[in-house]
């Protein structure tokens, strides 16, 4: 739970876990967050990191900021969220897996036929 | 911009004929959470002393504006420190050292200090040369803790505990002291266990500061590359100021490199913090 991956960027991989929280309906919207301290001390990680995964998901609306009681996931979080998330996905991720695919010579079709797959 | 909360500039200090420190520069901001990190013998522990004002330096030391060895008992109201040999009262019992602290220290709340230890196996009754030495160090955090500190310096505060027990100890600290107005600078060996608490890294080498970057900039700044036997002659032309083999695969720490010309040869991370210590250190003759 606390081990981080070395390509990317800490508060990226905590605004994922965040996000992921929202995504899966473990937070719903309205709900609080855990606040930037708890995630801090269960992660052993700097506020300040913290804060900045948060305020990534603040700039797009889908987490809302309180004064004095925290983080909470704003209304439609979910639907922006998963907008989002499909837009990041489609021009970052997708043309990269898709070159890798070609490469290994594999068919889409095929790998998508594949049952459990 | 607030003044920073130590200041340090040309730094030296001399045991007889020896000079340990060569002349530190570096400043610390309000609310950050420093590593000071080197060998031993390096310099750490005495770079702490000046800085509280413990040992006598050459050169010009502020902390929270003040000088540390001519004014140590005002500074020590806002400042807290565990020392790596650190010993309390063994004769008194817990409920007693708090009672202690709270008549010789403007700043230390009993009460404080024993909700901090509510939860744990320190007993305040407890005679405190029968705890344990993970005992000691929840003790000793909580005293530290109590005292309403701007500067909290934890020099190998961990040191010969278990695991479960530094856990316990970092998290602590996050959650029940550290804010932003305080500061913390912490000198350990256990790198790894710290490395994303940190906001920023000292290290120092032979009495010198061989590197003074925030984390994030560690990130930009430096990268390692892994590559096969057959690329590491095209990695080494991109000159790493460190490589090593391991399993038959090259590592190599660049600094300032292109990221996109290092993809190219092979699997391209941010070093962690241990990592790049071993290159920092070893520079002279990692690279031959």
């Amino acid at each position: 739970m606390t081990s981080f991956n070395e390509t990317q960027p800490i508060f990226v991989q905590i605004r994922q876990r965040i996000a992921a929280m929202i995504l899966n309906e473990t937070a719903k919207e309205g709900e609080a967050l855990p606040s930037v301290r708890s995630i801090a001390a269960d992660l052993s990680v700097n506020p300040l990191t913290v804060t900045r995964a948060y305020d990534a998901l603040v700039d797009l609306d889908v987490v809302e900021s309180r004064r004095g009681m925290g983080m909470f996931v704003a209304s439609g979080a979910r639907e922006k969220l998963l907008g989002h998330e499909r837009e990041t996905f489609l021009a970052d991720e997708w043309p990269r897996i898709r070159s890798q695919i070609k490469a290994l010579g594999l068919d889409l079709d095929a790998l998508l036929k594949e049952p459990g797959k | 911009m607030t003044n920073p909360i130590v200041s340090v500039h040309g730094l030296k200090k001399r045991f007889g004929p020896n000079e340990i420190l060569h002349g530190l520069d570096f400043e610390i901001p309000v609310g950050r959470i420093y590593g000071l990190i080197g060998h031993n013998g390096a310099g750490k522990t005495t770079t702490l002393n000046a800085m509280l004002g413990l040992t006598s330096y050459e050169g010009s030391v502020q902390v929270l504006g003040e000088d540390p060895y001519k004014h140590r008992a005002r500074l020590m109201k806002n400042v807290a420190f565990i020392s790596d040999v650190a010993s309390l009262p063994r004769f008194l019992k817990v409920r007693e050292l708090f009672a202690m602290l709270s008549d010789i220290h403007p700043n230390f709340s009993a009460e404080r200090a024993a909700s901090f230890l509510e939860g744990t196996d320190v007993k305040p009754g407890a005679l405190i040369a029968n705890l344990s030495k993970g005992m000691l160090a929840q003790l000793h955090l909580a005293v530290v803790m109590a005292i309403d500190a701007r500067l909290l310096v934890l020099d190998e505060p961990t040191l010969g505990l278990d695991i479960t027990y530094r856990k316990r100890f970092y998290r602590r600290l996050l959650e029940d002291y550290m804010t932003a107005d305080r500061t913390l600078l912490i000198t350990t060996h256990q790198v790894d266990e710290i490395e994303f608490m940190l906001s920023d890294i000292i290290f120092i080498k032979d009495g010198l500061v061989v590197l003074h970057s925030t984390m994030d900039d560690v990130g930009n700044r430096y990268a390692q590359l892994s590559v096969s036997p057959d690329r590491a002659e095209a990695g080494m032309a991109l000159k790493p100021v460190f490589a090593e083999t391991r399993f038959g695969q090259t590592v190599m720490v660049f600094d300032g490199a292109d990221r996109g010309a290092l993809e190219v040869l092979g699997a391209v991370t941010t070093p962690t913090l241990s990592d790049l210590f071993v290159a920092l250190m070893s520079r002279e003759t990692g690279v031959k």
